[in-house]
């Protein structure tokens, strides 16, 4: 018997063409991330945790292999079809927040309902809900240039979990954060897989995201090195 | 929130420069709408009934002289009703150099053959028993401030009076309205008789009759008939419709439709220049914003058409803006316009046409960035690779 | 003062280089200045090639006597009693003893437009051999002068060339009567080359006006002699005349029939130029923004406000001087002698050719740069105001 998985990679392979030369990211690369399962990937520049990252959001293309996601494959689906499947199953969290200045906390924390049936006041709920959640009730008529960074990265987590996706990916989502505002956002990351069994992925340099993580998986040059192991 | 508001906000967000986007576009739609109305107008006479009627001038130019007796011969001529007609009187009032659309008319008969012409039953009586009497189209007597009753001497550049006197004075009986053909608004008529009993020269002389038939369709060949009739006589005519006669005069002044429709051209070109330039800028400052669009699960053609929205409401904003502009602007200088496009106003094919091409204006400029914003990559979008 | 200078031409020098950076922007930019100078240059070049057909018409040493009030020689009327008065009047030049005065008839005849197929307004003049030889710079180009008593006509260059049917040799229906093209002839384009000329005698019989004139034109023996002219038909109440040189009454035309038209150049051209305006300001505000971290970057390295103030205008003028010139290039190219008709004060056309002068195109360059100048002061202020802090961008 074993867990429902969240992400199966099968051997996937990733090549970019530049100029003349073709760079191969992953070559058969094979993962299994479970349902429920909070995961560190580190690695350095160039390690292609960024592109493992964009992979799993269906924003970047396999050049060959499988990505099976619900045990169901996502690698084949369209445009279109993966913005709909991102769209009800995974919330996306950035380094630089890249929340829309001309919208305020709230209305940018609702964006990702606009792409649902939900009517306003449903809307309305969720996001109390969701900003709630991150603590920043208080905040929902500010505008992201009049919140700090630390404040910011919670709206973009409110954002990521309105819509109540399975998955969170978060690409060095304490990278611009000092210390204590960064165990602030690994905290919510850290309660929202064990209160809500929400499944987070985060790519990160930060060693300190490890003490939180249930596993960390260490990424070179397209390959899982030994030390991954289950925390 | 929706989606309307996000399109809003974006179009706000570079406040001074969507200004200046809409400044340009402003001026552009306030052009057409003003030079499209002056261009109606000044043609207007071309239509307007004007096909029903005919008109008779002497066949070596208008300007010549036929004799009066020739109305009472087409009056026999088979299939017209009513036969009236006109001298150009070469009138002005004050001004010499602001002459006045004047013609001595036969009133009776005018008023049969312009059935058009609307003024209340006691004017018209008043015209019609006082010789010395004009009437004035509405749009000459608020230029000049004249009401019925007053006394205003008239003097022309071609007559003169038979007992000296520089000017005739000349009681307004009637002011009348034309809305069928808004251009006669602006002559002043007097009364032939009249005309012929005051000057020195030019007697029982007219400068065209104009007559209506029983249709429209036997114009042709009533035209030949009247011709016919004083074919190898002194005075030899040639008969057309009101509305070729028309349209032959207007093209004496020179082209002005290829005149305004170069100039409407070249400020659509320029707009379409900068505001196309102004948009693809404008996309591509947001392409970050577009690619966690994108990943929040927006589509490509939710993008395509947020852009476009945002394009074709910054169009639609600027030419209406521009065409009510225009609309206040045109109705100001038709007070001051003499003769030709005075009688212009804003219509609603002039106005329609405007959002009509606001709506093309949108979409051309709006389709490079929607496009390439559609076809946009995430990881590209977010500076992932 | 001198460093000043160096910096700022340091500076314009590297901002104009960097032009290309933002191709389109400053294109479409370009592009509007150019079309603004074109329609521009295009009316004042019809304005100014209509003008100078009637100006350049006249005469100063011939006076022209029209019925007092007719303003025009259509309006106007002279009996043979009044002609005859006038040859008798000081101040008129003689040759061989007899007075050089010309008593002309002057009638509207319908034309074909070759550009419409319309029918327009032409002047038929009937005058006198005497009346041909008193205009000194007309000249026969085609064939030759009419016959006195025939029904032969010669015709201007300008109507051979905007009306059909009056080549040389041509015959034509003209009142009761059929009349030959015998003769074109060329005055440097004026308005007399809209003009079909016969002899009066002629004119006078077929159009019914016997013993009937519209004007009385004389040479004088200088232009001095203009103030006898008028005292002695001031003098003599059965010439109810205004004298005139044709120099003021060609003039006197060209004021009166430049139309609603013509009046529109500047209107239009400054409605436009405001558009152009926004454009440009867009142009030299997202050239600051892109610019931002170099401005920065200079005045950290110690280059002064003034100069990096008038490096943006020098920007901006630039492109308002390359705009200008594709204008005024356009418009020359496009409208230089281009050839139209309208109606004149006398009710007949005026055939006249665009003329785009030195001068015209000086006031096109000097909107241009005004568009410039404007366009390029307001984001030259926030260049030179930028903050340094927080530009040197990491970001």
């Amino acid at each position: 018997m074993s867990d429902p998985f969240s992400f199966q990679l099968r051997q996937v392979s990733k090549r970019f063409v530049k100029g003349k030369e073709t760079i191969t990211i992953f070559d058969g690369l094979d993962l299994d991330i479970p349902a429920g399962d909070f995961v560190a990937i580190m690695g350095p520049s160039g390690s292609g945790k960024t592109t493992l990252l964009n992979l799993l959001g269906g924003i970047d293309h396999v050049t060959s292999g499988e990505i099976l996601f619900d045990d169901r494959r996502v690698d084949t689906l369209t445009e279109n079809q993966l913005s709909a499947w991102r769209a009800a199953n995974v919330g996306f969290i950035f380094q630089f927040y890249n929340l829309m200045p001309v919208l305020t906390a709230a209305q940018n924390v609702e964006l990702p309902l606009l792409l649902t049936n939900l009517g306003r006041k449903e809307r309305r709920t969720n996001v109390a809900t969701a900003l709630e959640l991150v603590g920043l009730s208080d905040r929902a008529a500010h505008y992201p240039r009049e919140m700090s960074g630390g404040q910011q990265q919670r709206v973009a987590i409110a954002r990521a979990i309105v819509s109540d996706p399975q998955v969170l990916l978060c690409d060095e989502p304490t990278g611009d954060l000092d210390r204590s505002t960064a165990d602030e956002v690994l905290g919510i990351l850290k309660l929202l897989n064990q209160e809500h069994g929400k499944t987070v992925v985060v790519v990160t340099h930060d060693p300190e995201v490890t003490r939180h993580t249930r596993r960390t998986l260490h990424l070179n040059k397209g390959v899982f090195e030994e030390k991954t192991a289950l925390a | 929130m929706n989606q309307a508001l996000l399109v809003a906000k974006n179009l706000s967000r570079r406040k001074l420069r969507t200004s200046l986007m809409l400044v340009a576009i402003f001026i552009a739609f306030f052009l057409y709408g003003a030079l499209e109305c002056f261009n109606r107008a000044f043609h207007s006479s071309e239509n307007s009934g004007a096909a029903e009627r005919l008109v008779t001038v002497n066949r070596i130019n208008f300007t010549m002289p036929l004799p009066v007796n020739y109305a009472g011969r087409v009056r026999q001529v088979e299939g017209v009703t009513s036969v009236s007609y006109q001298s150009w009187f070469g009138g002005y009032y004050q001004d010499q150099r602001q002459p006045l659309f004047m013609f001595a008319v036969d009133p009776v008969s005018y008023l049969e053959v312009y059935s058009g012409i609307q003024l209340p039953a006691e004017q018209r009586r008043a015209w019609l028993t006082n010789r010395s009497a004009v009437a004035v189209g509405k749009t000459t007597a608020a230029k000049y401030g004249w009401k019925v009753g007053d006394r205003v001497p008239i003097a022309s550049n071609i007559y003169l009076r038979k007992d000296g006197a520089k000017a005739w004075e000349f009681d307004i009986a009637a002011i009348f309205s034309d809305p069928d053909d808004t251009a006669r608004e602006g002559l002043i008529m007097m009364s032939h008789d009249y005309f012929d009993e005051t000057v020195t020269f030019g007697r029982d002389q007219v400068n065209m009759l104009v007559f209506s038939t029983v249709s429209p369709k036997r114009n042709d060949e009533i035209a030949k008939a009247v011709d016919a009739l004083f074919a190898n006589s002194e005075a030899e005519t040639s008969t057309d419709t009101a509305a070729a006669f028309n349209r032959a005069f207007v093209a004496q002044l020179g082209n002005i439709a290829l005149i305004i429709t170069l100039v409407v051209a070249t400020a659509f070109a320029a707009i379409l220049m900068i505001v196309g330039n102004t948009m693809v800028m404008a996309v591509r400052e947001r392409t970050r914003e577009i690619g966690v669009l994108k990943t929040l699960g927006f589509r490509g053609s939710t993008i395509l058409s947020q852009i476009l929205a945002e394009s074709l409401l910054l169009a639609l904003l600027g030419a209406v803006l521009g065409l009510g502009a225009a609309t206040l602007a045109v109705a100001a200088a038709g007070k001051f316009i003499q003769g030709f496009g005075s009688n212009m106003n804003m219509t609603a094919g002039v106005f329609l046409g405007g959002v009509g091409w606001a709506l093309l204006l949108g979409l051309v400029t709006g389709a490079v960035p929607a496009w390439s914003g559609m076809r946009l990559q995430i990881a590209t979008a977010l500076g992932r690779r | 003062m001198g460093r000043v200078i160096s910096q700022v031409t340091a500076i314009a020098s590297m901002n104009i280089r960097s032009i290309p950076q933002r191709l389109w922007m400053s294109l479409s930019t370009v592009v509007a200045i150019a079309l603004v100078v074109a329609v521009l240059l295009a009316f004042l070049a019809m304005g100014n090639g209509f003008r100078q057909a009637q100006s350049s018409a006249g005469a100063e040493d011939i006076a022209i006597m029209l019925r007092d009030g007719a303003q025009t020689e259509i309006n106007s009327a002279v009996t043979r009693e009044q002609a005859d008065l006038i040859e008798e009047a000081p101040g008129i030049a003689r040759e061989n003893g007899r007075p050089l005065v010309s008593a002309e008839l002057y009638v509207i005849v319908d034309g074909t437009s070759r550009a419409n197929g319309l029918r327009a307004n032409l002047p038929l003049r009937g005058l006198a051999l005497g009346g041909v030889a008193l205009r000194h710079d007309v000249r026969i180009a085609e064939g030759r002068l009419f016959q006195t008593g025939t029904n032969e006509i010669v015709v201007g260059r300008s109507v051979t060339r905007e009306f059909a049917g009056f080549d040389l040799g041509k015959t034509m229906r003209l009142g009761q009567s059929v009349w030959t093209v015998v003769g074109v002839f060329e005055d440097g384009g004026t308005v007399r080359e809209s003009e079909l000329w016969g002899d009066v005698g002629v004119v006078q019989s077929v159009f019914k006006r016997a013993n009937f004139f519209q004007t009385i034109r004389a040479r004088l023996q200088s232009p001095r002699s203009l103030p006898a002219l008028k005292a002695y038909v001031d003098a003599d109440p059965r010439l109810k005349f205004a004298v005139q040189s044709e120099t003021e009454y060609f003039s006197e035309q060209a004021k009166q029939s430049s139309n609603l038209i013509q009046k529109l150049g500047w209107p239009l051209a400054i409605i436009m130029a405001i558009g152009a305006l926004a454009g440009a300001l867009n142009t030299m505000y997202s050239s600051v923004a892109s610019r931002g971290t170099e401005i920065a970057t200079l005045r950290a390295i110690g280059f002064g406000r003034i100069p990096t103030f008038a490096g943006t205008l020098a920007e901006a003028l630039t492109l308002a001087v390359i705009g200008g010139g594709v204008g005024i290039i356009a418009a020359t190219l496009l409208f230089q002698g281009y050839s139209a008709s309208t109606l004149s004060a006398n009710f007949t056309q005026v055939v006249f050719t665009f003329k785009v002068t030195p001068a015209l195109c000086v006031s096109a360059l000097v909107l241009a740069l005004i568009v410039g100048l404007i366009g390029g002061i307001f984001p030259a202020f926030r260049a030179a105001r930028q903050p340094i802090v927080g530009m040197l961008g990491d970001q």
